[in-house]
């Protein structure tokens, strides 16, 4: 004990010390959530980008991904899945909000799991969807609660897979992914609702383009339209105005990116040699979550 | 928005959205009333910080003026938890943590002149209130775990118990200035106290962990203090005890 240093004969024990080692008791509590939860997130980030890695490798659209990429990613969920458990403790009533930490993995989470859900379904996975994914996986004890300022960013950075899986299949097939035939509106409007998380995939209807007129949705359509709604959408001010800000920046970038490379498959497109890369460089995103 | 019909349900932005604007009417309704705070911690820092001009003897003019600058605080910090309570705690206390570590700061600085046990007669200096004392005196709940209500932290309490030491080091050369040798060594002894009881905590790398970094050099600053008056003789040698 330090405190003995300080105490001379005859004087009384340090008077604010019992206080003082009350503090010291929760604030370790605190300080140990506060770790583990750092913990949590930095490897759910890592596993997520494993598991977006492996997506970028699908070639198709609007049906269940292969198997090598349920088999490969399945150990990447697992681990997600097991941290969300491990930290749910951690972030029950009071605490809900009290480690922001978590935001980082997250946002990755919420990249991965939209981009997978994406893929199987072309359509975007709601909010509450996700939000329901991240409580299903964090146990028994309590959700871990995903944010709607975690949807949002993760759904940013969705925009950039999009971009890269929209590039390499044009490099790679010449053309740019599209899903099934944009027929009846109304049933495909149904089907969306009904989607319970990315798990469930679009089994029916792989009739390939109903009728020349009926042209399927492509992937830049898909991006247009996020586009446009991330645009209207305001954040307010504070730290998620200014992420919001700077990722929208990133985000019409890739819309762009993809535009610039549809144009020259599309003018140059009988010209080029097989397997011919179009010119994009691919910037690295900046990193918003440092934690 | 036709060409977003398939991709994205228009209903998840507009959830979204509304989410999200619902949060920016709280943080309006909030800002108002810190900024209610921010202004009457002024007013009780102003009032306070003629103690450092004022006689031992005539202390009690000061709390006297204090005090209605402090009620002031209290009532707005009760307006300030009726309106946080509202929300789940953490979301939003980052908005006025600093104004509540400056009112707190404030009553510590008040009851350490002798505000809180005032009874007509002279101030008595040297109280510490504990963290349930000043959720006494704010009338609001302290170190809350089990419910997720507006409270007032530990990490507050002992950030604004940096700033009191910070305070009475600056009054204990003030009061050498007025005269008064008696003080500073009060000071010293409870800036020790301080000191140690910060000593056993396990910070991190945080705002906490500066602060309380800073307090070493603040003992030193009180204890060179008590070293000119003792090299010339000037510590009174007894009554030190009887006029805490």
């Amino acid at each position: 004990m330090k405190e003995e240093k300080f105490e001379q004969p005859g004087q009384a024990p340090l008077p604010f010390m019992e206080m003082f080692e009350g503090f010291r008791a929760e604030l370790d509590e605190h300080h140990d959530r506060r770790e583990r939860i750092i913990k949590a997130s930095r490897d759910i980030t890592a596993a997520s980008k494993k598991i977006i890695f492996t997506l970028q490798r699908v070639r198709t659209l609007g049906q269940s991904v292969p198997p090598f990429v349920v088999k490969g990613n399945a150990q990447y969920w697992e681990i997600i899945e097991k941290q969300y458990q491990h930290i749910a403790a951690d972030v029950q009533g009071l605490n809900a909000f009290r480690y922001p930490q978590i935001t980082g993995g997250n946002q990755e989470f919420m990249e991965a799991l939209s981009f997978h859900h994406y893929l199987e379904t072309q359509t975007l996975i709601s909010y509450d969807d996700a939000k329901a994914r991240v409580a299903s996986m964090s146990g028994d004890t309590g959700a871990v609660l995903l944010t709607p300022e975690d949807y949002i960013l993760g759904i940013f950075d969705m925009v950039g897979e999009l971009m890269r899986f929209s590039i390499t299949a044009m490099a790679t097939n010449g053309k740019l992914p599209a899903g099934k035939p944009k027929k009846e509106v109304r049933s495909a409007k149904k089907e969306e609702s009904e989607d319970q998380g990315a798990d469930k995939m679009d089994v029916d209807e792989q009739t390939p383009a109903a009728t020349p007129a009926e042209e399927p949705r492509n992937v830049l359509s898909d991006l247009r339209a996020l586009r446009l709604q991330l645009e209207i959408f305001e954040p307010g001010g504070g730290k998620f105005g200014a992420d919001v800000k700077k990722k929208a920046d990133v985000m019409r970038e890739c819309v762009d990116k993809v535009e610039k490379a549809l144009y020259q498959l599309t003018v140059r497109g009988t010209e080029r040699p097989k397997g011919w890369v179009p010119d994009v460089r691919e910037e690295r995103r900046p990193e918003l979550e440092s934690y | 928005m036709s060409a977003s019909s398939g991709m994205i349900d228009p209903a998840i932005f507009e959830d979204l959205q509304t989410k999200v604007d619902e949060d920016t009417a709280v943080r309006d309704e909030l800002k108002d009333i810190i900024q209610a705070l921010e202004k009457q911690n002024r007013n009780i820092s102003f009032v306070l910080s003629r103690a450092h001009s004022t006689p031992y003897a005539d202390l009690p003019s000061v709390l006297k003026a204090s005090e209605e600058h402090i009620r002031n605080a209290i009532e707005t910090v009760s307006k300030l938890a009726q309106a946080a309570s509202k929300q789940p705690y953490y979301k939003f206390n980052g908005m006025w943590s600093r104004q509540v570590q400056d009112a707190l700061q404030g009553i510590l600085f008040w009851a350490w002149l002798g505000g809180k046990d005032y009874s007509g007669s002279e101030a008595k200096c040297g109280r510490l209130l504990t963290l349930e004392e000043l959720g006494e005196v704010l009338k609001v709940p302290t170190n809350l775990k089990d419910k997720d209500e507006f409270h007032i932290t530990i990490e507050e309490y002992l950030i604004a118990l940096t700033s009191l030491v910070e305070e009475l080091t600056r009054l204990a050369r003030n009061a050498v200035t007025l005269g008064d040798y008696e003080r500073p060594l009060l000071i010293n002894q409870f800036v020790k106290d301080v000191f140690a009881g910060f000593q056993i905590l396990n910070l991190k790398n945080d705002i906490l962990r500066r602060k309380s970094d800073g307090l070493k050099y603040r003992v030193k600053d009180v204890e060179d203090v008590v070293y000119d008056l003792s090299l010339r003789n000037l510590v009174p040698k007894k009554g030190v005890k009887e006029k805490q």
